[in-house]
This record gives structure tokens, C-alpha cells and sequence, in this order.
């Protein structure tokens, strides 16, 4: 035997196993997209869906999340024509904001209204990448995840949002995203670039009919320059079948902010997979989620955040009650390289298990190459405390109501974090609708 | 005892003490009162042996030795101690084992046997007393646990139970009740000799009530601005620090 | 000042040498390198077994060579090359032996110079030893005492001898032949072990220890550990081992299996300090071992590992909690230093109702080191009000080491309640200043507040055990640390 070798470890997955069947399935996908979508040509991406594994179970990262669903998805996918809806183009009732609506991967102008200001430019991102303001550059998730690369070659438009320094954009600025009918495959990317100290608040709406199916598939990449705030809110709220897997690859910068806050109201499959570079010293990034899926539901929360240089703090809590057969998953990692002293990373993830037949599979993990550094997680599964559910009923609270309390008062604080306050009320209002919750305090009640 | 020979000091760059000069007798106690800032604390560590902090250059003479060419262990067993103005926790460590560690480490380093198991609890016992430290405390973690006065008497048995020659008292009367502060300054009253020497820095006149300074030193931005009896020190408390500053200005 | 810095301190406390590094120059049988079918047959003839037992190794042996060597774990090593081993090694000695004093005197000046004196274990502190050395068991004392109460402790060999039927019923049930690669190769190839039985409602007297020795050179040792405790008896097992400084990687795949049928208890301990390697991570032993105990009812075992050595650790010493109100305990304390890695931790299997885990996980990192903890917590459906509490903390000594945490926690029982806590931290400067003004030095400052960090660890440990794993941490921190 030879020596073995004492070489920095390489962050990351290291080994990335094929699963033949798997690797079959997912040409076979790529085949039929390829036949939807003829225009869209990419070799670089063709390089890595030959050599990257594709999703499937002894992957870690796809440990607890089964991508079936979307082979089947796209099995029945067709081209066709879209049919006119009555879509409410803002699913915020009131909400003074921009909009960029997009149904089933296609720009709605009609439906619009982009942001017109000095310093600030926003058009669709076939638009940017057709007059050359954008170049498609591959993310290091399309480098390394056989989903993320089929965006990178399939996303077909998106909002293209760029912010000079200094400019503070005046609204929210809403992208919605509406899935409908049949099996339709949706890539969307949007590309965000803040300059130095300037801030924008950008609102992720995903929306479906009620018997809508497909998948949608979305990269939000974010540099967010010098001193600059990027506060993303990003709701999920799809009936139907339709499985969601949203992306986003954030870069950021010396002492720039950057916070997302994510609900999942519904959908039958959906896997939010964050990247955050802190690339300059005292970047701090915030990532909060809450999600409440019930019947049959999947939420998958996957989060990586890379400490690579001081000072920068990182902070990021994920709260999950499951009801009736639904699953979760919860996967954190916060990276620590070997520069990144007097790193500050906190990590927590609550999870409650509302059911007999609920799952529920976390994994927060610390890898840490830097020892002047603060760093914990800690994850907590279990149910409604019922001592306090009993208390309330003794006072003459009935049962649901007592838990929707419960509730409210466990993810209170993810829903404050939201950046656009009618976003969180919102969130609160189809919450309350999804679980029949008859009565959820408005927090200016209380 | 100690002499301090226009000693220089900076923390980050940032210089602290600017050319300080005390010297300090056998069987001496000295008192440092000064503004927030001024480097009381910085003089205590810098003695202490603390790496953070850069010498710009001066002497301290310990008892014929050159106290900046020790690291902090080989002060500590020469017979310096420091009470923390901060005491620090150490978790899983009892305080019976640091200190009997702490013990045998000054005795090697004079050339003695570990002290005999029996011996070292009766002297953990006696010098307990001095400050009444329950038999709990002692079996705890270090500090782990303990409240602030706790904390401040567990150092004060912590001086007794090493004897030191030199011992520097760092800002020990802070967050005191009066029932902790008397225990305290009992502790330490007792343990005044002939051959022993105190430096008490302080922010307040109120603990040199139980602890009479011979001598009452004020510390202005690195140096020492004033010398007097105990006197000065009751003469601060009413006037504050701003003349003295205005003094050193013009 | 002349006190400059951790980093002086440490460098001038250069590291120690593994004080276990001698060979002992006995005779020794040795079959050539290599792994086939002959070999299998050749060491199953050695050791006489019956052709039940090589069936079982040779399967074992078919369904490895169709398995591949983990990857999965962060580790970064260059594999053994299994066909340049040597597969059995025994020290050569001409008969059976009767009693300790028959032993190769030269076998027992290797034990002295362990520290394990038997015959002063024997006088002072009762504890039966039993000695493995190059997976061949050499000498087990203290047997007749322990036979009087109908406890078997003997080599693994010896058991397949004179008791095949609770071998036979017990080998490979909790870790079957094809569980893992190693366990796989282990199965095929295992030399010897211990044996232990502990029957019905007895509790034994006194502590079972077995010390494992790897001595001769381009071997590996593949030893096996089988521990049955009968209902409502109790055993407090201790492992520990060493190897010779050897330049290149020796392979260590173990095998332990333990068995606490109902209100059963067994405590299990392991203080492993197999050869690191040096300061470069040349030589050091591969330290890969499937460790795992299944409960049944109101019965409790116990894991307590203090990791000290090997180059490179894979371990993950686990419970089955089949059995209602079962109790499975992780307390573990690993220390790597220099070029060192290990992947360790442990697997909580909740199947019964009312069943109770606790991981205490205490990682030190110095050096240039990787040390990581991976951890499993599995709530079946079955698992009725299942509890476990997690505590993995790590502690870094240098910028140049990591220390990292994944665990993985399952739920599918919504009555179970889980917790898991992970800290990462520095070694405190403030600790160690406060301890230096104490006339402290560095070295034992850094020895006192490691030793309090993994107190609840340590405090695990049996008695003499204990005091051992505190002189290894100590030892095994020395010339590294901040």
C-alpha cells in the first residue's frame, strides 16, 4: 500500500456515481426537449449532460428527493399554443410594484409593467441577451447538477434586472410565473446585477391553474455588487402536478446583504436549491423558509453557503410543519475555506411532524477549513407541543384553532422576514385557505 | 518589587501606554484610578504577559528580573498574579484540579515535589475560607456558572491559594455588591505582608475604602499624570477626572 | 515579548513519537500476499474450522469481489491494493496453550511494554484480557474464574471450536457478510477475535478487555468481535490497540457484533490508538471497522470510542433499537492531529416504541488534519415516542485543519422527538491565557481544557480506561495545537 495522501480535500461532491437507468431516462428527457425546443443550442451544456450523473437516489445531493416525477412529466409534454387566460397578472391584491409576468416560460407583455427609471435597466432576458447586454455564462450549479445544466441550455427567457450604484429601485419588483395545462416544460432564468450600494427587492411569485401539470425549472443568478441589498421574496403556490425546482446562484460581494425568504404554500414537488457565494469580506446573507405541505406533498430545501473570505456572517433558519403523507427534506451546508476567518455562520432548521404518515429527512452539515470561526446549526423534529395545545384548549380554544396558533406562532418569525409586507400577508391569507384554518391573527391584531 | 521603566505599549497599532513609569515597593499597595481608556486595564495585561499586546519599548524590573523577556507562565511562577477583571470559564475543568495544577506548576518550577494530596485539600480548605468559597464552587467548573461576585472571589482564593509576591488587581471591584466587595477586600487585606505588593486598579474610590493604597496614581492616556496618598483618590471621586486632563493639557 | 505567540510554544513542543512503535520479534506463520479461494481455504484449514464456517467466508468472498469500495466518505486516501496483504499472520508457537505462563515470554514483554501487564491486572484491578496480536488471540486470562459463572470469553477461534452453536447462530446476524465492503473482506479473511457470552441474569464481575496488535509487516489484521449478552446480564467490554511504526499503510477491517437480548446491558468501550502515521502521513494505519449492536427489549448498549490514531478512520460504531424501551448511547472523543482523517460517528436505528438514543460527538482537529462526524438517526414508523439527542461539537487547534458534521436524521414517526446540536469553535485564547497566568504551561493548559471539553466522553470510560484515554489526548495533542 502506498502513502496516503494529506492534500487539502477539495470541497464539495467529490464523486459524482451513474445510475444507468437513470442516465437513460434523463437522454431520453433531453431527446423530447431538444424536439420542443429546437432553437436552443448550447454545446457547453451538451459537454455536461453527457458527463454529469443524472439525479437519482445514491447521489447525495438527490438523497431524499425522487426525480420520477419529472420523467413522467415530460413524457406527456407538448407543444401548444397557449391558451388566453383571466389571469390576475399581480397575485399580491394592491401591491404597488413592477410586474414581469410569464406563463409557462413564454413573456406576457400584455400582462407587464416593466420599471422605467434612471440607472435601472429590466427587460426580458431574451430581449438582453438578443441586444447583447447578456451573455449566458454557466453558474457552478450547472457545472456540477445535471438539472441546473438543462437550464442553462433551455431557459428560454426570463428578467434580465440591472441596477447601477447607488440607484435604489422604488418598488418591488414582481416576477410572476404561471404554469398551465398539460405536461408543459418551463426554463426560465433571471439575471440580476446590482452595482455598488444599490438595493433592490425582487418578488418571486409562482402561480398554476388548478389542473396545470409539467415542470418549471428556474435559475435566478444574483451578483450583488459592493454594499449592495438584494432582498429576494419567493412564494411557491401550485396546485395541479406540476414539480418546481427553483435555483438560485447568488455572488456577492465586500459588505453587501443579501436575504431570501421563502414560502412554499403548495405544490406536489418542489426543491429550492440556493448557492451563496460570500466572495468579499463582511458580506453577511440571510436564507429563511417556511413550508406547510400536506396530502402528498415534497418540499425539498437544499441551501449551500461558501464562506471564502473574513468577516462575513451567514445566518439561516428553515421551518417545516408536515401534514397527512407529505415529505421533507431539509440539506444545509455551510462551507468555511481555508481564508474565511472570523467567520460568523448560524444555522437552524424546526420541523414539525402534524401526521402519522409525515416525513421529514434533515441533514445540516458544516464543513470547516478555518479555525478562528464561530459556526452551529441545530435541527429539532417533533409535534405540536402539547402541553401549550392543551392549555389553550382549556381556556376554551378549540382544537384547530389552538394549533393554527401553534402555527402561526412557529413561523411567525420567517413570515416577518419577508421583504414586501403584503407578500407576508398574502402568504398568511393562502396558507390559512390551503390548511382551512378559520381564524389566523393578523399580526397588526395583536 | 517592580520598577517600570517609561514602558510602551499598542494594541492593532493603536498605542496605549505612552511612556510609563511606576515603581513599586515591597510590601506596597499602589492604586491606578483613571478615565475609561486611559490603559488601566491594557497595563495590567501588558504585566501580565498578554501576547496581544506589541512593547514599544521600556522595562519592568521584577524583583531583579526582566519581567518582558518571561512569558506569562514563568510570571505567573515567579510569583505574579493577575485577578481578571473578566474571569474566564473554562467548562469540564474542575477548580480544584486547575488550581492544583497551577500549584505543582510553581512548585516545580522552584524546584519542589508536587504537594501531597492531603495537603493540597486542607490548604484548599483554609484558603477557601478566607473568602468564604462554598465546598460547590470549588468542585465546579472553573467560573462555569458562577456569578459576577463569585467569579471575583474564586480569584481571590485563587490568589491565596498560589501566594504570589506581586499581584494586580484588575478593576475587581466591578459589578460588587457591598456584601462581595467586603469578602473580597478581606481576602485580600489578609493576605498583606511585608514582602508582598499590590497594584489595585480601579475605577472607583469605594474599594480602596476596604483596601488602603499607600499610594493613589493617575493614569491619563498612557501615562501617569499624578501621584499622591490616599487622599487623591477621595479628591477624584468628588472632582472627577477633567481636571486633572485639563492639567496634563496645559 | 519573549512570549510570543501559541505558535512559538507549539513549535518548540515538537511532536512525540508513537511510544507503541516497536516490532516484536517473534516467529511468525505468515501467509504469502494476496487474496483468493486458496488462501480462504488455507486459513480456514489453520484454524481448523468446520465447513460450515468456510461456506460462510468463501459467499463472503463472492459477493466482495463484486463490491466497490465506499467513496462516499470525506476522506481522500490512496486505496490498499487488497492483492499485496498478506491475510494471516500468527505468531508461531508450538502447542495450544494451557495457561497464561505458557506464553512466549517474548509475547508477554510486548504486552508489559504496552502497558498491559496481565499479571498485574490480574492482582490489581480483575480485569480478564484477552490478547490479539496480528488477528491471531494469543492468551485469554482470568477464564476459569469467569467459567465458574458460565461466561465464555475466549478467542473468536476457540468459540468456533467448542461452541459452534452460538456461533453459528450468531456470526454475521447483526452485520451480515454483505453489509459493507470491509465487512464483506472481513468475513472472508477474519483470523481470530474475541468470543464473549455472558449468560442469563448474570452480571459479570469484572471488566472483559481484549488488546489489539498489529506487529508483522505487509500484513493486515481482520479480526472479529462477537458479544452476546443473555437476558438481563450485564458486561462492560474494553478494546483498545496498537500498532508498530511502520512506513507503509496497514489495513485494520474489523468486524464487531453485539447482541443485548432483552434487559440486556453492555457497555462497550474503545480507546483506539493505532499507528497515525508521522508528521508527513507517511506509513499509519487504515482503520476501517464496522461496529454495530442490536437491542432488544428494555435492553441498553453502550458505545464509548476514544479515536486517537490511525492515519485514516472509518467507523461508525451503531445500535439497532429493535426491541421496545431499548437504549442506544454514542460517546465519542476523536482527536487527529498532523496529517490524520477520520470519518466517524454512528447510526441510531429506531424501531422499537419508547426507544431512547443519545450522541455525544467531540471532534478535535489540529495539525493538518480532517476530522469529521457523520451520524445517523433513523425513526422507523414503528418507533412509538422515540427520543434522541444529539450533541456534535468540534474544536479546531490550527487554520490549517477542518472539522466538519453531517448528519443525517430520518423521521417517519410524528410522536418521535429529535434534537440535534452541532458548535464549531476555536480553542479559546482568553482559556488558555487564564490558565498560562496560572503557571499553567501551554502544553498542559491546552491538556486541561481539552479534557474538560470531552469530559462527558471520558467520563464513560471504565476507571483505568479513562486515565489511559486522558494521557493519549494529551499525547496525541502535543506539538500541534493553538
Amino acid at each position: 500500500m502506498s502513502t496516503a495522501l494529506n492534500k487539502q480535500p477539495q470541497l464539495g461532491p467529490q464523486r459524482l456515481p451513474m445510475h444507468a437507468a437513470s442516465q437513460t431516462k434523463g437522454l431520453e428527457m433531453e431527446r423530447r426537449l431538444q424536439a420542443l425546443f429546437p432553437d436552443c443550442v448550447n454545446e457547453a451544456v451538451d459537454a455536461l449532460l453527457t458527463t454529469l450523473p443524472v439525479p437519482h437516489r445514491r447521489l447525495e445531493r438527490w438523497k431524499y428527493a425522487a426525480v420520477n416525477g419529472f420523467w413522467a412529466e415530460c413524457a406527456r409534454s407538448q407543444t401548444q399554443t397557449l391558451v388566453a387566460t383571466a389571469l390576475d397578472p399581480l397575485p399580491v391584491p394592491g401591491l404597488d410594484a413592477y410586474r414581469l409576468v410569464f406563463v409557462n416560460g413564454r413573456f406576457d407583455a400584455a400582462s407587464s409593467s416593466l420599471p422605467v427609471a434612471e440607472g435601472v435597466t429590466c427587460m426580458p432576458l431574451s430581449d438582453a441577451e438578443a441586444n447583447g447586454r447578456e451573455k449566458r455564462i454557466l453558474t457552478d450549479m450547472e457545472r456540477t447538477d445535471w438539472f441546473a445544466a438543462l437550464n442553462g441550455k433551455y431557459a428560454t427567457d426570463g428578467v434580465f434586472l440591472s441596477i447601477k450604484d447607488g440607484v435604489v429601485l422604488d418598488r418591488p419588483l414582481v416576477i410572476h410565473q404561471r404554469q398551465e395545462g398539460v405536461g408543459n416544460p418551463t426554463f426560465l432564468r433571471h439575471s440580476i446585477h446590482l452595482g455598488k450600494h444599490a438595493e433592490a427587492s425582487v418578488v418571486v411569485w409562482s402561480s398554476s391553474s388548478d389542473d396545470a401539470s409539467g415542470f418549471v425549472n428556474t435559475l435566478t443568478t444574483g451578483a450583488v455588487g459592493e454594499g449592495a441589498t438584494l432582498r429576494l421574496d419567493k412564494v411557491q403556490d401550485e396546485p395541479g402536478t406540476v414539480h418546481h425546482l427553483a435555483m438560485e446562484s447568488i455572488d456577492q460581494a465586500a459588505s453587501s446583504h443579501f436575504r431570501i425568504q421563502t414560502a412554499t404554500i403548495q405544490g406536489l414537488w418542489v426543491r429550492n436549491d440556493l448557492a451563496i457565494a460570500l466572495n468579499g469580506a463582511g458580506a453577511d446573507a440571510v436564507l429563511n423558509g417556511a413550508f406547510l405541505p400536506n396530502k402528498s406533498e415534497m418540499v425539498d430545501n437544499h441551501t449551500t453557503v461558501d464562506h471564502r473570505m473574513p468577516h462575513c456572517t451567514s445566518s439561516e433558519s428553515y421551518k417545516g410543519i408536515l401534514y397527512d403523507k407529505s415529505k421533507g427534506v431539509f440539506n444545509g451546508k455551510v462551507f468555511v475555506r481555508p481564508d474565511a476567518q472570523q467567520t460568523n455562520a448560524y444555522q437552524q432548521n424546526a420541523n414539525i411532524l402534524a401526521s402519522r404518515e409525515a416525513v421529514m429527512n434533515a441533514k445540516p452539515e458544516l464543513e470547516i477549513y478555518a479555525d478562528d470561526v464561530k459556526c452551529s446549526h441545530g435541527c429539532t423534529i417533533g409535534q405540536f407541543d402539547d402541553d401549550a395545545l392543551f392549555y389553550a384548549q382549556s381556556r376554551g380554544i378549540g382544537e384547530a384553532e389552538a394549533k393554527s396558533m401553534l402555527v402561526h406562532a412557529f413561523i411567525a418569525d420567517i413570515l416577518d422576514g419577508f421583504a414586501v409586507e403584503e407578500v407576508a400577508l398574502e402568504v398568511r391569507h393562502r396558507l390559512a385557505e390551503k390548511h382551512n384554518w378559520n381564524r389566523w391573527d393578523d399580526p397588526s391584531d395583536n | 518589587m517592580l520598577k517600570i521603566n517609561q514602558l510602551k505599549a499598542s494594541v492593532e497599532d493603536t498605542p496605549i501606554l505612552k511612556g510609563l513609569d511606576l515603581t513599586i515597593g515591597p510590601g506596597e499597595v499602589h492604586a491606578i484610578m483613571g478615565p475609561n481608556g486611559s490603559g488601566k486595564s491594557t497595563l495590567a495585561s501588558v504585566l501580565a504577559g498578554r501576547e496581544e499586546y506589541e512593547i514599544g519599548g521600556g522595562t519592568v524590573d521584577f524583583d531583579g528580573q526582566d519581567l518582558l523577556d518571561m512569558d506569562a507562565t514563568e510570571r505567573a511562577r515567579s510569583g505574579l498574579f493577575l485577578a481578571f477583571q473578566y474571569p474566564v470559564e473554562i467548562p469540564g475543568v474542575s477548580n480544584i484540579n486547575f488550581m492544583r495544577a497551577a500549584l505543582n506548576g510553581k512548585r516545580e518550577h522552584a524546584g519542589l515535589e508536587p504537594i501531597a494530596g492531603k495537603d493540597f485539600l486542607n490548604l484548599v480548605k483554609e484558603k477557601a475560607s478566607l473568602v468564604e468559597l462554598d465546598g460547590k464552587l470549588r468542585d465546579r467548573s472553573v467560573n462555569e456558572g458562577f456569578s459576577g461576585g463569585e467569579k471575583k472571589r474564586n480569584e481571590i482564593f485563587q490568589m491565596a491559594m498560589l501566594e504570589p509576591k506581586f499581584a494586580v488587581l484588575d478593576e475587581t471591584d466591578s459589578g460588587l455588591d457591598i456584601d462581595a466587595l467586603r469578602i473580597v477586600a478581606n481576602g485580600v487585606n489578609s493576605m498583606r505582608s511585608p514582602e508582598r505588593s499590590f497594584l489595585v486598579i480601579t475605577h472607583y474610590q469605594r474599594l480602596l475604602d476596604y483596601i488602603v493604597p499607600d499610594f493613589v496614581h493617575v493614569l491619563v492616556d498612557g501615562k501617569i499624570v499624578r501621584t499622591g496618598g490616599k487622599e487623591l483618590a477621595l479628591e477624584l471621586e468628588e472632582r472627577g477626572y477633567d481636571w486633572i486632563k485639563e492639567g496634563v493639557v496645559s | 515579548m519573549a512570549y510570543d505567540g501559541k505558535d512559538k510554544v507549539l513549535e518548540e513542543v515538537t511532536a512525540k513519537a508513537y511510544e507503541f512503535g516497536f516490532t516484536t520479534d517473534i516467529e511468525s506463520d505468515k501467509a504469502p500476499p494476496g487474496l483468493s479461494e486458496e488462501i480462504i481455504r488455507f486459513i480456514s484449514d489453520k484454524k481448523n474450522e468446520p465447513e460450515w464456517l468456510l461456506k460462510w467466508r468463501l459467499e463472503a468472498f463472492e459477493v466482495w469481489k463484486k463490491m466497490e469500495e465506499p467513496e462516499w466518505p470525506h476522506l481522500n486516501y490512496n486505496k490498499p491494493d487488497y492483492q499485496g496483504i498478506s491475510y494471516y499472520a500468527a505468531p508461531k508457537q508450538k502447542k495450544e496453550l494451557g495457561s497464561l505462563d505458557e506464553v512466549d515470554p517474548e509475547l508477554l514483554r510486548t504486552m508489559e511494554k504496552l502497558g498491559i501487564s496481565i499479571e498485574e491486572q490480574k492482582r490489581l484491578s480483575g480485569v480478564a484480557v484477552d490478547f490479539v496480536m496480528d488477528s491471531v488471540s494469543v492468551a485469554t486470562s482470568f477464564k476459569a474464574k469467569l467459567g465458574e459463572l458460565g461466561i465464555i470469553f475466549c478467542s473468536l477461534g476457540e468459540a468456533v471450536q467448542e461452541h459452534p452453536e452460538l456461533v453459528k447462530k450468531y456470526l454475521g446476524s447483526i452485520v451480515p457478510t454483505k453489509d459493507n465492503f470491509f465487512a464483506a473482506l472481513n468475513s472472508a479473511v477474519f483470523t481470530d477475535g474475541s468470543f464473549c457470552y455472558i449468560p442469563k441474569g448474570v452480571r459479570c464481575p469484572m471488566e472483559l478487555s481484549t488488546y489489539f496488535r498489529i506487529n508483522e509487516s505487509g500484513t493486515g489484521q481482520f479480526e472479529r468481535t462477537l458479544l452476546v449478552a443473555d437476558k438481563g446480564s450485564y458486561v462492560s467490554y474494553l478494546e483498545g490497540c496498537t500498532a508498530p511504526q511502520r512506513d507503509e499503510n496497514q489495513l485494520h477491517a474489523a468486524v464487531v457484533e453485539l447482541i443485548a437480548l432483552d434487559e440486556a446491558e453492555i457497555k462497550y468501550s474503545t480507546v483506539q490508538n493505532w499507528y497515525p502515521g508521522d508528521a508527513e502521513g507517511k506509513g499509519g494505519v487504515y482503520n476501517f471497522v464496522t461496529k454495530r449492536g442490536i437491542c432488544h427489549e428494555r435492553s441498553k448498549i453502550s458505545w464509548t470510542q476514544v479515536e486517537t490514531g490511525s492515519a485514516v478512520t472509518w467507523k461508525y460504531p451503531s445500535c439497532i433499537l429493535k426491541g421496545d424501551h431499548s437504549i442506544g448511547e454514542f460517546y465519542s472523543v476523536a482527536v487527529t492531529n498532523n496529517a490524520q482523517q477520520a470519518d466517524t460517528g454512528t447510526k441510531m436505528i429506531h424501531l422499537g416504541r419508547n426507544t431512547r438514543s443519545t450522541i455525544i460527538s467531540k471532534g478535535i482537529s489540529s495539525g493538518r488534519s480532517q476530522n469529521s462526524y457523520r451520524g445517523l438517526v433513523q425513526i422507523m414508523p414503528s418507533a412509538e415516542n422515540a427520543r434522541n439527542f444529539s450533541q456534535c461539537d468540534s474544536l479546531l487547534m490550527t487554520d490549517t485543519s477542518g472539522a466538519h458534521t453531517f448528519p443525517y436524521i430520518e423521521v417517519k414517526n410524528p410522536s418521535a422527538k429529535v434534537e440535534h446540536e452541532a458548535t464549531t469553535s476555536k480553542i479559546g485564547e482568553d482559556q488558555i491565557f487564564y490558565c498560562l497566568q496560572r503557571g499553567i504551561d501551554a502544553e498542559q493548559a491546552i491538556s486541561l481544557i481539552v479534557n474538560g471539553y470531552a469530559k462527558d466522553v471520558l467520563n464513560q470510560l471504565p476507571m483505568e480506561f479513562a486515565v489511559e484515554a486522558r494521557k493519549l489526548l494529551a499525547v496525541s495533542l502535543e506539538g500541534s495545537v493553538g
